[in-house]
């Protein structure tokens, strides 16, 4: 039928822009779009405990936002780093957690009555059944805290709120530094299965973490710290973050929904159907 | 007893809540000869190695001065007002305001027969007692006398406020505040906190370490099971301390303190309330050019005298003047006998509060 060839023309030419939309929304984020707060866990099939090692280069880098916690002790506010990257990786046994960020002097030594070391630490809800407080954990909510500082310490902690920590008896969790152009990159392995009030971290489910860093020439210690917000390790199966992925199918199914109401329109139009 | 000086009235003790007792020392400065017998008894017994070189929980410093560490009059710490809401900032004093723990040449001159003479074989720029018997005043009125210090434990300490993770505490048994050694984690809050700088880091152990009122005496937890006064107080040659509790209302420390009102705080103004307790100097009045005693100016200037014990001073001062004016005109006072120390068993009561 000749007469209906510009309406289905018209139709069609619809139907190819907004599938065009549709497809334009979708298909970048799929492919290189990640949710604001996911770290990716690469797996690098190898010891990954030096910061150094070549296989850290194939995992991406995620750039966490740092700023002051709210402690109460004095000069609380004023602290030195703004942000840090932060990078995870597992193998067959062990999980590693890499953070950089830059700081032009390497504080090593806590030998004289002011000095203080530089530091950093990454905290994970000890149960990961729900998100606990961000200031340390709550007193039914704990953290592990994973703390490595200058002067070669490394320390596995509980803590259940703020001024709880507490050391666990045998530390699990090891550490290696550098301090590289104004850079440090800490790495902390712990193997991923352990016991004992300690985070499972087996990749069966997402992780909460969030990071602290002290700078010591600055005299930040304790509740002096610059601190991330929660994000997550994306240990768990299937594709991450349940609201992002429940967008994505909105778009498209909305795109779906009007090229179907479109082509139904057109086709009634074109058989003259009273609407 | 004689009460005319003696306030009677309702004499209301300002000891901290939750604690059953508060142990306190009185100090006569007028007896201190700057031996330091007792910073010597304290270091051996406490504080003679492990990181501990640099501390002094007792030192006697010459005033004025600056003293140890130095300039720690002008570190911040305390309280802003005695509401004891904010405190006040404070700064960690630096390694060379402690001074070092200097090597001598000991090993050359006593066994390799050196002649060189005994010295640091560093080149120190301050330490503890630096500036000792410098003083103030021009002759022939200079004048100076000792400060022996320890920590005050203070009925508001700040250095307790100051921890975020409150590894130090008062305890309840007699006040004595000590840092939990297992809870520290060295991140000096409390020395910044104190502003008598009377807590100090151990960089060896990485925690924070203080005066702890000799409390295994206290205890009678020594090798010969029975109860002592503190080293500092026991060693002390003119024996010009008095040790017991503030609470003890039948003591010369609360009669001193709460009653005639002679015994003083250090730098009130810190508001942290001490429980270590001075009898402020009186020195001899100013000498002329010739030698003629100017019987109306006083050698410390008052206002010196103001500036550490508070306005107070003045009336303690005037009180026990009084007093000594008494005794001189052959009449009696218990406030000259307690100061004179007539009663030895009087001077360190220390199992008053044993039965309860
Ligand atoms: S003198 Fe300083 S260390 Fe001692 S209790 Fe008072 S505030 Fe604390
Ligand atoms: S031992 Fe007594 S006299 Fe000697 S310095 Fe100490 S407080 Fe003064």
């Amino acid at each position: 039928m000749a007469r209906e060839g510009p309406a289905q023309s018209w139709l069609a030419v619809t139907a190819l822009v907004v599938l065009a939309i549709a497809v334009a929304a979708v298909v970048p984020s799929l492919t290189s779009a990640r949710p604001a707060n996911e770290v990716p866990v690469g797996d690098v099939g190898a010891n990954a405990s030096d910061p150094a090692a070549e296989s850290w280069t194939t995992v991406p880098s995620v750039e966490m936002a740092l700023s002051s916690a709210p402690s109460g002790l004095p000069e609380a506010g004023n602290v030195s780093a703004d942000h840090a990257r932060v990078r995870a990786a597992t193998n067959d046994s062990h999980v590693f957690v890499r953070v950089s960020w830059d700081d032009a002097t390497a504080d090593r030594n806590t030998s004289g009555p002011r000095a203080f070391a530089d530091a950093v630490a990454v905290q994970f809800p000890e149960n990961e059944s729900a998100r606990p407080p961000i200031a340390m954990g709550g007193t039914d909510n704990r953290v592990n805290v994973w703390y490595w500082t200058g002067d070669e310490r490394t320390e596995e902690l509980l803590a259940g709120g703020a001024g709880t920590t507490t050391d666990f008896e045998r530390t699990t969790v090891s550490t290696e530094a550098v301090h590289e152009e104004g850079e440090w990159h800490v790495t902390f392995t712990r193997e991923a299965a352990a016991a004992g009030n300690r985070t499972a971290l087996s990749g069966e489910q997402d992780i909460d973490l969030s990071i602290a860093v002290w700078n010591g020439s600055y005299d930040e210690r304790a509740g002096r710290k610059a601190v991330s917000e929660w994000h997550y390790l994306a240990m768990g199966p299937g594709p991450q973050g349940p609201p992002y992925e429940t967008i994505l199918w909105t778009v498209a199914g909305l795109a779906i929904l009007l090229t179907t109401v479109v082509t139904i329109e057109g086709v009634r139009r074109t058989r003259g159907e009273p609407t | 007893m004689s009460t005319d000086d003696a306030q009677e009235e309702d004499t209301h003790i300002d000891i901290a809540d939750g604690v059953d007792h508060q142990v306190a020392m009185v100090m006569d400065l007028n007896k201190c000869i700057g031996c330091q017998t007792c910073t010597v008894a304290c270091k051996t017994l406490w504080t003679e190695g492990g990181g501990r070189e640099h501390m002094y929980w007792n030192n006697v410093e010459t005033k004025p001065g600056e003293g140890y560490p130095e300039g720690w009059e002008d570190s911040g710490g305390g309280w802003q007002s005695d509401d004891h809401s904010e405190r006040q900032p404070g700064e960690i004093p630096g390694q060379e305001e402690y001074g070092g723990d200097w090597e001598f040449n000991h090993e050359e001159i006593f066994y390799d027969g050196s002649d060189e003479p005994l010295a640091p074989q560093s080149d120190p720029e301050w330490g503890p007692n630096w500036d000792e018997d410098q003083g103030a005043g021009e002759y022939p009125n200079s004048y100076y006398f000792y400060l022996p210090r320890i920590c005050n434990h203070c009925t508001h300490p700040s250095c307790v406020e100051a921890c975020p993770r409150k590894a130090l505490y008062k305890r309840e048994e007699d006040g004595i505040v000590l840092v939990d050694q297992e809870r520290c984690r060295g991140y000096r809050y409390c020395v910044e906190g104190c502003p008598y700088k009377k807590v100090y880091y151990n960089a060896v152990s990485k925690k924070s370490e203080k005066c702890i009122f000799c409390f295994p005496r206290l205890e009678g937890e020594g090798p010969d099971d029975t109860v002592h006064a503190t080293a500092c107080a026991e060693e002390c040659p003119p024996q010009l301390r008095l040790v017991g509790y503030l609470d003890d209302e039948d003591g010369p420390i609360y009669k001193l303190v709460e009653e005639y009102e002679v015994a003083l705080p250090l730098h009130p103004e810190f508001e942290t309330v001490p429980n270590v307790y001075y009898i402020p100097p009186y020195a001899p009045p100013q000498h002329s050019e010739d030698g003629e005693t100017l019987e109306s100016v006083d050698r410390i200037p008052n206002d010196y005298l103001e500036e550490l014990f508070g306005d107070r001073v003045n009336d303690a001062l005037d009180t026990i003047e009084r007093h000594r004016d008494r005794v001189r005109r052959g009449g009696e006072s218990e406030l000259m006998e307690m100061l004179q120390d007539k009663n030895p068993a009087q001077q360190y009561r220390l199992e008053v509060f044993d039965d309860e």
